[in-house]
């Protein structure tokens, strides 16, 4: 208890600084070896690991199912499966992607490796947790396979009743998968709040968190208040059709607008669950790679925290057709225009931060150029959703299917195969090679267009979404679209490619081979098992490029303790170095 | 800002006191038979005052770090988001349940 | 380890720098979990307050089946068993490993009470016929939407329930742990978060208990 009262005292710190190693012996590989030290590590950078396994395999599955749909979609009639399959390959296509790849995709992968690095601590807050909530999403997503076996879903990934309540097949079994993969996300987020409060390395105040760090701090605030909003409809979905409980039912008195609501109100925040994390991402890759203090850092920061707020406000701009009061309709049309605001904001910062800074073009600063370029499509058309007018007219048409492909997979998607590009010599301590992933990247920005512009244009012509059939104007269109999805399918392979061989074939990267100034590159790769010999005392910021690099070392406390937590550092330096 | 706090005897037991008191009146008032948006403001009322007493000392708020105390408070803030949108709709819908 | 030049005691994991961070980051753990628990049974009161917006007659008709007395019992049984979880800390904090002991078994016990009694609630209602959803048969009121009601109420009803069956396993492993000695006024973690988790079913039934059985 007494150290309350000796933290507020200490208030200057003697620091002397040191130059980590550039490689270290052993690193969290080859500290342990064998599949079952894997299983069992709470080590926060191995559960990383775990996790890029996982999803990236769902990420496959559900991209096959995408070109299985395209396949379907090349004539206007029947091409090779049958209206049900088909109803089926659209469910499981963006459950999967949502609930077992977005979702846990940034915050789970990266978050949990870049994370407690970033803060300068050994591991994150809780590692046991961590890892059951790895398992926890290991077992809703094999309850999730089991189900695509077993039936199959035919409901769409929106679960809407009362269709959802009387069809057949392995919805009651899908919806409890999500309803545990929900609590693994929720874990998670429990745990990066956690690490970020009470793990934060003296010298990291507020003001020199990395804006990753803020993005998935705002990210986590979502999940635990939006998930389990998500997890009670779902279970009262399954009572629904296990006793018929009749609340969402019509027939049975029920109000089934009431759980496009409950629904809602985790799905649109859920949106924001996928993409605040790659914003995190963007801002650290744009000031990397243009070698500048990032513009409006609180701007950046705050704005996650104000999308994470009005994105609570907006759900109903998905129920205008449903049949929501007009008046509802009217203020969620009102209020989702906000969301563009903060989101605006990030997009200027990230301009003025590239404007005059020496850019250098690596491949992952190209992801963020593609997802500057596609998330602004994706955000503007988003406005033009939110407009009650216009979107009674574009409603569930191949227009809403752009948009939140291009604001998903353009934004999210970009952001977090930059972020792989970017961490990954830290993550395996070895290179890719650079011209074949900016052929990956390439390959992925020309195929997504191709795949997701003509369906704008079929939007606005009035192709629903989810049909099996359409009118023979369309096939052109869609002939286009499925020849892009196959680029985009191409470009994901070399991409994953040149990852797998660079662990084997790779050139050693050093600890720094971008000259970043953030944390995770003043130490070896790959990276030692406990990240730190000692707790670090942290002097700059991870933006500060116009300190020159030599000042970026790790400090000591020289008096052997480490300072307290939240305790202030001085930048009284001893140039002593070991 | 360290989280251990150790409670007297005394406190404890004053508390339990207190909740059991407030039980014993809510079920009382229910028995006066109070009309409709009376009674269900004063159950609910003092209901939230037994809340916060478990909260406050049972839960050690009182004592606790601000930031715990602000999570709690943001918990119900979002509820009431929830409810009270989506209130806004049904009371505002000319047909509240749409029957087929 | 140059953080640690005095002893490390065997409970602190290797990443924190003392006892204090370490009870510090699992109670803030514990209280963000509280939210999300606060927000999945929010969802279920939310559904309550539509619905009986929707249709108030019917619940003031249908909670004329619920036992007051009953209600009120279990009301006293969980505030009782809360101030025991309160002093099972208290205990751990000046070191008495002996009411540690007897706090969590009494509350245990008091758990199990509350499940019993629970028990006769819903089986006097399953002989009346009042089954949840399409199963529900009952004849007594008056009212077309009168399942919804009791959904409503099983749903709330059971899903607390589950919560306090959890807590009673977390009391067995508090009991197990407490039992070996693990817990001084060094260490006693566990059953703080414990206690967190025990007091927020209790205020949950404090708004249930009015909610459901005290409708005029
Ligand atoms: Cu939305």
């Amino acid at each position: 208890m007494a150290t309350a009262e000796a933290s507020s005292n200490i208030s200057k710190v003697q620091v002397r600084r040191y130059k980590p190693e550039e490689y270290a012996e052993h690193n969290y590989l080859n500290v342990a070896k064998g599949l079952w030290s894997w299983l069992t590590s709470v080590d926060h950078k191995r559960i990383g690991i775990l996790y890029l396994v996982t999803t990236t395999f769902f990420f496959l599955v559900g991209g096959v199912m995408a070109l299985l749909l395209r396949i379907e979609l090349w004539t206007p009639a029947q091409t090779f499966v049958d209206a049900n399959t088909y109803n089926q390959l659209f469910t499981l296509h963006g459950a999967i992607m949502i609930f077992l790849f977005l979702v846990p995709s940034v915050p789970a992968v990266l978050g949990n490796f870049i994370l407690p690095i970033q803060v300068g601590a050994k591991d994150m807050a809780l590692p046991r947790l961590n890892l059951f909530s790895y398992y926890l999403y290991a077992i809703g997503s094999l309850i999730a396979v089991y189900s695509i076996l077993h039936g199959g879903i035919d409901t769409g990934w929106t679960f809407y009743t009362p269709y959802s309540s009387q069809t057949g097949g392995a919805v009651t079994s899908l919806v409890f998968g999500v309803f545990v993969v929900g609590f693994s996300s929720i874990l998670t987020a429990v745990n990066i709040i956690a690490t970020i409060h009470k793990l934060r390395a003296p010298g990291i105040t507020w003001s020199k968190l990395s804006l990753f760090g803020w993005s998935l701090y705002a990210t986590s605030i979502i999940i635990i208040l939006a998930t389990p909003v998500l997890a009670i409809t779902l279970l009262l979905l399954t009572m629904e059709r296990i006793f018929g409980i009749g609340i969402f039912d019509p027939a049975l008195g029920g109000d089934p607008i009431l759980f496009q609501h409950f629904f809602w109100f985790y799905s649109h925040p859920a949106v924001y669950i996928m993409i605040v994390p790659g914003f995190g991402i963007v801002s650290e890759i744009v000031s990397t790679f243009t070698r500048k203090v990032i513009f409006g850092y609180w701007a950046i920061a705050i704005s996650s925290l104000a999308i994470a707020f009005i994105g609570f406000l907006v759900w109903g701009h998905h129920m205008f057709v449903s049949g929501q009061a007009s008046l509802a309709s009217m203020v969620f049309s009102f209020l989702s225009f906000l969301v563009g605001i903060p989101t605006g904001i990030k997009i200027f910062n990230w301009l003025a931060t590239m404007h005059r800074g020496s850019i250098s073009l690596r491949t992952p600063l190209l992801y963020i150029l593609g997802f500057l370029f596609l998330f602004t499509i994706g955000g503007f058309t988003g406005i033009a959703l939110a407009t009650l007018a216009l979107d009674v007219h574009v409603h569930d048409t191949y227009y809403v299917v752009a948009h939140f492909h291009f604001v998903m997979v353009g934004g999210m998607v970009m952001a977090f195969m930059g972020g792989l590009h970017y961490w990954w010599p830290k993550m395996f301590g070895r290179m890719y090679n650079q011209a074949v992933a900016k052929i990956g990247c390439l390959l992925i920005f020309l195929g997504f267009n191709l795949t997701f512009m003509p369906q704008f244009i079929m939007g606005i012509q009035g192709m629903p979404r989810r049909y099996f059939n359409y009118i023979d104007q369309f096939q052109g269109l869609h002939q286009i679209s499925t020849i892009g999805a196959f680029v985009l399918g191409i470009g994901f392979i070399i991409a994953i490619a040149n990852f797998i061989m660079a662990i084997y074939k790779g050139k050693k990267a050093g600890a720094n081979p971008w000259g970043s100034r953030a944390l995770e590159w003043q130490i070896p790769s790959p990276v030692p098992p406990h990240n730190f010999d000692h707790i670090p005392v942290i002097i700059h910021g991870p933006y500060d490029y116009h300190q020159p690099m030599a000042d970026f070392q790790l400090g000591l406390a020289t008096n052997g303790h480490a300072p307290a937590h939240g305790a202030e550092i001085s930048a009284e330096k001893q140039e002593t170095e070991e | 800002m360290s989280g251990h706090h150790s409670s007297s005897y005394k406190l404890l037991l004053s508390v339990a006191g207190a909740l059991l008191a407030l039980t014993v009146l809510t079920v009382v008032v229910h028995y006066m038979y109070i009309p409709e948006p009376y009674s269900i403001i004063i159950a609910v009322v003092i209901a939230v005052f037994k809340a916060a007493l478990v909260a406050l000392f049972f839960m050690n708020l009182y004592w606790d770090s601000r930031f715990n105390t602000m999570l709690f408070i943001t918990a119900f803030v979002f509820l009431t988001l929830l409810v009270g949108i989506t209130l806004l709709d049904v009371l505002s819908r000319d047909v509240p349940v749409p029957s087929f | 380890m140059a953080n640690h030049s005095t002893t490390t005691p065997a409970h602190l994991l290797h990443h924190y720098v003392d006892s204090d961070q370490q009870f510090d980051a699992a109670k803030l753990g514990m209280w963000i979990f509280i939210v999300t628990e606060t927000l999945m049974f929010g969802g279920l009161f939310g559904a309550y307050i539509v619905y009986r917006v929707l249709y108030p007659e019917l619940f003031t008709l249908a909670s004329e089946e619920l036992d007051t007395i009953m209600g009120s019992i279990n009301t006293v049984v969980l505030i009782g068993s809360s101030l025991t979880v309160a002093l099972a800390i208290k205990s751990a904090q000046v070191n008495n490993k002996r009411n540690i002991i007897i706090n969590l078994a009494i509350t245990l016990a008091l758990a199990c009470v509350f499940m019993i009694i629970k028990y006769f609630e819903y089986t006097h209602k399953f002989e009346l016929g009042i089954f949840p959803g399409v199963y529900y048969e009952y004849g007594g009121i008056d009212h077309p939407q009168a399942h919804i009601f009791f959904s409503i109420y099983y749903m709330m009803t059971g899903l607390h329930g589950i919560h306090i069956t959890i807590g009673i396993g977390l009391m067995i492993w508090l009991l197990v742990k407490a039992s070996k000695n693990e817990f001084h006024s060094g260490y006693y973690t566990p059953v703080e978060i414990v206690g967190l988790y025990w007091h927020l079913v209790d205020i949950i039934w404090i708004f249930l208990f009015p909610l459901f059985y005290l409708i005029d």
